[in-house]
């Protein structure tokens, strides 16, 4: 079965929620870093997982080895964010923390599980609040570490029809890192949250 | 007489909400911007009175029409709102000239209290 893509107006909503969601994530990592973070606006894209090797090859190149890390999400949405750091993103990411290159493994891992989870819980809290609707989360767990893209998101690794790609960029004075946020979604999940952002937007 | 107001933001729906959550009553004749160039344009045409300022947009982000205002000394109720709410985000745009950081999502009640704060309804 295939499924409509969001109108203009429908992806626009959800990208002002993405832009409040990531204001929210903005001062948490602040927080963390001790550290005025600029933020970009977040874009958002709709894409079938056919697609999905491709579109992200080209945004993070394929050149890089990634980290991934996963977490599902249940209740009024169903279905599974993936956060995706490039090795440099999550090099840059250590750097600002205060850590010297050679990480330790460990704490490699424990960072990105936290900024992934950071980026999940504030997009995901972002949509049940702005929107009014419940969703909840599990915990983060590392999917992926230093992998091919095309590895990462092999189809046999994913099990979901759609996704919904969220590009998230921040930068902390000259250190600059990027990270891709996928939200894959089951085709109720993708109708329930367009209804969702069609009612938000009736509201105006 | 109608208070010339632009509402700059590059998202519409977020434009949207903003006008939404002017106060009634509050009598403003409206423009909207999608980005700074464009917000410019409008102060330059007599259309911003008062400015409601998104900061993260294309071509020309929110500081930048800080900086330029306040380089040119002009002379426009700046209101930044924004979901940069980081402490630190409001400082700076205090510092480039604006009067009022508003965080988003909106409320009436939050645009009420600085409009009050500041005499103009």
């Amino acid at each position: 079965m295939s499924v409509q893509p969001y109108n203009e107006d429908q992806t626009d909503a959800l990208q002002e929620v993405a832009n409040i969601a990531m204001g929210q994530a903005g001062d948490s990592l602040a927080r963390i870093l001790d550290n005025f973070v600029t933020l970009s606006v977040p874009r958002i894209r709709q894409i079938a997982i056919h697609e999905l090797v491709d579109t992200v090859t080209t945004m993070v190149g394929d050149e890089e080895e990634v980290s991934a890390v996963r977490q599902a999400f249940y209740n009024s949405l169903r279905g599974e964010a993936i956060v995706i750091f490039t090795q440099s993103g999550a090099d840059e990411l250590a750097e600002l923390l205060g850590y010297d290159c050679e990480l330790d493994a460990a704490i490699e891992q424990e960072l990105l599980l936290e900024v992934g989870n950071l980026l999940v819980g504030a997009i995901l809290s972002g949509i049940s609040e702005t929107l009014g609707t419940e969703v909840g989360f599990s915990a983060p767990s590392l999917m992926a570490e230093r992998t091919p893209l095309y590895q990462v998101l092999a189809p046999d690794q994913l099990s979901w029809q759609h996704a919904l790609l969220v590009e998230v960029n921040f930068s902390v004075e000259k250190h600059r890192f990027k990270s891709h946020l996928l939200m894959f979604m089951t085709e109720e999940t993708i109708e329930t949250l367009r209804s969702i952002l069609d009612e938000f937007m009736d509201d105006f | 007489m109608a208070v010339p107001l632009t509402v700059v933001d590059d998202s519409r729906i977020s434009r949207k909400m903003v006008i939404r959550a002017l106060p009634p009553g509050w009598d403003v004749e409206i423009t909207q911007a999608e980005n700074g160039e464009e917000a410019l344009t409008a102060y330059r045409a007599g259309k911003a009175d008062v400015m409601f300022l998104d900061l993260t947009m294309p071509v020309m982000d929110g500081y930048e029409v800080l900086e330029h205002l306040q380089k040119e000394s002009l002379n426009t109720f700046v209101v930044v709102i924004s979901a940069d709410i980081q402490p630190e985000a409001q400082e700076r745009v205090k510092k480039l000239g604006a009067m009022a950081f508003i965080k988003k999502p909106v409320k009436t009640e939050n645009i009420v209290a600085v409009l009050e704060e500041y005499g103009l309804i």
